[in-house]
């Protein structure tokens, strides 16, 4: 996941809580999240590169600027790195999306993936002049995404009539360039049963939020026996041993909640027994954390442990069908490279003695 | 005005005219780093002060290449031609206020309502030339409102509905909080855009005398007006005439060169082919003979550096403040143009050293060097 706009502080040492604090204000109009800062983006950008990070995702929101014109930008100054361009149907034509992602793909070497989501809340959904339900909101991505593609795999003409759209002969001589394939891959993020179908129907990956690989194993199977990559999403703490990822992941929780919690431990034994239970059910498995995802949203659902742990959790991912992740972390440039120093040399030894 | 790619590398006009360079196999379908990187410094060595980034569906996207050659560059302006009917205006702003932030503010837009009815099919755009302006006018208009910062963003019309919209990404540049719209075309629906939401009214050059009453109206609203013309500068008068015929395609691609334009619905179009069927030259100096081969966009002005100049003066008296100049090829006409004709002008802008402070302001362009 690319940093947000000056999250990224060079050369100043910031603790996670400082991180957290910096994304919980990043909506806010003061935030610097608002405001495209290259000198963050290209550090980050070249350690993720030296860590052999192979993609980075970069978000779409009204709280930050475009993702696709920071994708040319920040591609135009990396060599290796992709960019995979967050953005939703429904705010622009398929036809000029694809001649922005095609003219992208050729100024940066192809490196431009895309993440499509259906929508997002219907406030900021209605601030785009988007209108529709959710439920129409995956019938247009449907059509939308059939235009693009159709686009991406025919060479002559292109004419679609759906409900949403409609395109005529359509037409863009500027083509996708890369030195590997003709289209960009099509990450289709959700959790309903529409985003799934909405993945294998027109997308190439579908991308969801972390769970245990048991609980994972018979969607990722559904999933690839059609053809389409599985993705997770997941915040990483690795730390020396088990016990210190679990006390840095706990000190990311806000502050008050804990004061509150220890206030009225001291009252009720009622509410110590019902926050107990609730901690507990945080924990998927002893290695998969829900506890922040209240407080930060639900891609903080956190992986946490020692290096050994971690690539162990990662090769059992591997196993049931997952090939790829993409990884937040606090802060997101320090885990990145604990992550390509601790934890992928071992993933990369254990492939080599187990390849599968 | 920006070469399409590939045409740097080009010698001749006629590689550049629009059959060869609307085939899907021309090197124009495709970015062209290297040749707008050597053509945008060129143009700041020149004096050059912006250049048009044209959008069509024959070429790559304008607001990619403004960020990529925009971060390669340090002075030059990007003025991004696009379409109305392409995205909504809230994403057009972010997009725009975003490439704003990474090139140091420096992108302006040459609003386009619409090119011919074929190509805004493709697009997904059923709506009449008409009916596109008064889209146009609400497009502009909510994109006016996000750029003024006043809060949340209400608005229903006919064809754009936004509910409090808001971007935290402003617009940023050093002297300004949104960026100049110059709004192009001929037709009466084009001019109100351009009062009503523009900066500037980007039109095809004309003589000066038919000029003046309309550039007046315009600037008595406060609206400046600029020109798109072609340059042909040769030692003498005799030889820049010499130099525009030699331009002339051969007989094939001419005929080919008039089927796509005559598919356009374009008011300017229809206007130029006119006047290049009608007589050919409007004044001594200005030529509409390439403009069936070449678009509207290439009547020509020619002459040599002393008669240019003048007459670049001359529409600056009648109150012209820009001009967009297109050549063939760019690169070799924008240095002739940047060594021979600008520094006349600049002269006889600032005769005397003890005038010179008052005069800077007056100094034609804010960029004579529109490119």
């Amino acid at each position: 996941m690319l940093p947000k706009s000056g999250e990224v502080a060079i050369g100043v040492p910031q603790t996670p809580q400082q991180a957290a604090s910096y994304r919980v204000e990043s909506t806010s109009s003061s935030s610097p999240a608002a405001r495209p800062e290259m000198d963050g983006w290209v550090y980050f950008a070249r350690r993720a590169e030296e860590a052999g990070i192979d993609s980075v995702l970069v978000a779409l929101n009204r709280y930050e600027p475009d993702p696709l014109v920071v994708s040319c930008a920040l591609g135009r100054a990396t060599k290796q790195l992709k960019f995979i361009a967050a953005y939703r149907s429904g705010l622009m034509q398929p036809t000029t999306f694809v001649q922005q992602v095609n003219t992208l793909s050729g100024l940066i070497e192809g490196r431009i993936d895309l993440n499509i989501v259906a929508g997002s809340s219907k406030l900021e959904q209605h601030g785009y002049g988007d209108f529709l339900s959710h439920d129409e909101r995956y019938a247009r991505a449907e059509e939308f995404l059939a235009v693009c593609n159709a686009f991406w795999r025919s060479n002559g003409e292109v004419d679609f009539e759906g409900k949403y759209y409609r395109v005529e002969q359509g037409k863009l001589n500027t083509p996708f360039l890369a030195p590997d394939r003709t289209a960009p891959e099509i990450y289709i993020s959700g959790h309903s049963e529409a985003s799934e179908q909405l993945a294998c129907s027109q997308g190439t990956c579908w991308l969801r939020v972390a769970e245990t690989p048991e609980k994972l194993q018979p969607v990722a199977a559904r999933v690839r026996a059609r053809g389409i990559r599985i993705c997770l999403r997941l915040g990483l703490i690795c730390r020396p041993t088990r016990e210190e990822a679990v006390r840095a992941a706990e000190a990311l929780l806000p502050k008050d909640r804990e004061e509150n919690t220890t206030r009225l431990k001291d009252d009720s034994q009622m509410y110590k027994e019902g926050a107990a239970v609730a901690s507990d059910a945080y924990w998927l498995s002893p290695f998969l954390w829900a506890g922040l995802v209240p407080h930060y949203g639900p891609v903080w659902t956190t992986l946490l442990g020692s290096p050994q742990e971690l690539a162990d959790a990662f090769i059992a991912y591997k196993q049931i069908g997952v090939s790829e992740f993409i990884i937040s972390g606090w802060p997101e440039d320090d885990e990145v490279e604990i992550f390509g120093q601790k934890v992928l040399p071992l993933i990369r030894e254990a492939e080599r003695k187990h390849p599968c | 005005m920006l070469p399409k790619g590939g045409e740097v590398a080009m010698k001749t006009a006629q590689e550049t005219n629009r059959v060869l360079t609307t085939r899907s196999t021309s090197p124009a379908a495709l970015p062209d780093m290297e040749g707008w990187v050597k053509f945008a410094r060129c143009a700041e060595e020149s004096g050059i002060e912006s250049v048009l980034l044209s959008f069509s569906r024959y070429e790559p996207d304008t607001i990619l290449i403004a960020c990529a050659v925009g971060r390669a560059t340090r002075k030059l302006k990007f003025i991004v031609a696009y379409r109305m009917g392409l995205m909504q205006p809230t994403t057009f702003v972010q997009q725009i206020n975003t490439l704003s932030g990474l090139i140091g503010g420096r992108v302006a837009l040459n609003i386009v309502a619409g090119s011919s009815t074929a190509e805004q099919h493709g697009y997904g755009d059923f709506l009449e030339h008409d009916e596109r302006y008064a889209r146009a006018e609400e497009f502009l208009g909510i994109c006016r409102s996000l750029w003024s910062r006043d809060g949340e963003v209400d608005f229903e019309g006919k064809y754009c509905r936004v509910e409090r919209a808001k971007l935290n990404t402003p617009f940023i540049a050093p002297d300004r909080d949104a960026p100049e719209i110059y709004v192009s075309g001929h037709s009466e629906q084009a001019q109100r855009l351009a009062l009503t939401r523009g900066s500037s009214w980007l039109r095809l050059i004309d003589g000066p005398e038919k000029l003046a009453p309309l550039v007046s109206r315009f600037r008595d609203q406060g609206i400046e007006v600029s020109l798109r013309l072609c340059v042909i500068c040769r030692p003498t008068h005799e030889e820049a005439v010499r130099a525009g015929v030699a331009m002339l395609p051969d007989e094939e691609i001419g005929k080919q060169e008039r089927d796509i334009l005559s598919k356009s619905d374009s008011q300017t179009l229809k206007q130029a082919l006119a006047a290049a069927d009608d007589v050919g030259w409007l004044n001594r100096n200005l030529w509409a003979g390439l403009v069936p081969y070449y678009g509207s966009s290439a009547m020509t002005l020619l002459g040599s550096p002393q008669g240019l100049a003048e007459i670049f003066l001359e529409y600056k008296r009648i109150g012209i403040t820009q001009f967009i100049i297109s050549g063939w090829p760019k690169l070799d006409e924008m240095l002739i143009f940047g060594r021979e004709v600008l520094p006349l002008i600049r002269r006889a802008e600032a005769p005397s050293k003890e005038a010179a402070n008052v005069r800077r302001l007056k100094r034609i362009g804010k960029s004579t060097g529109v490119t």
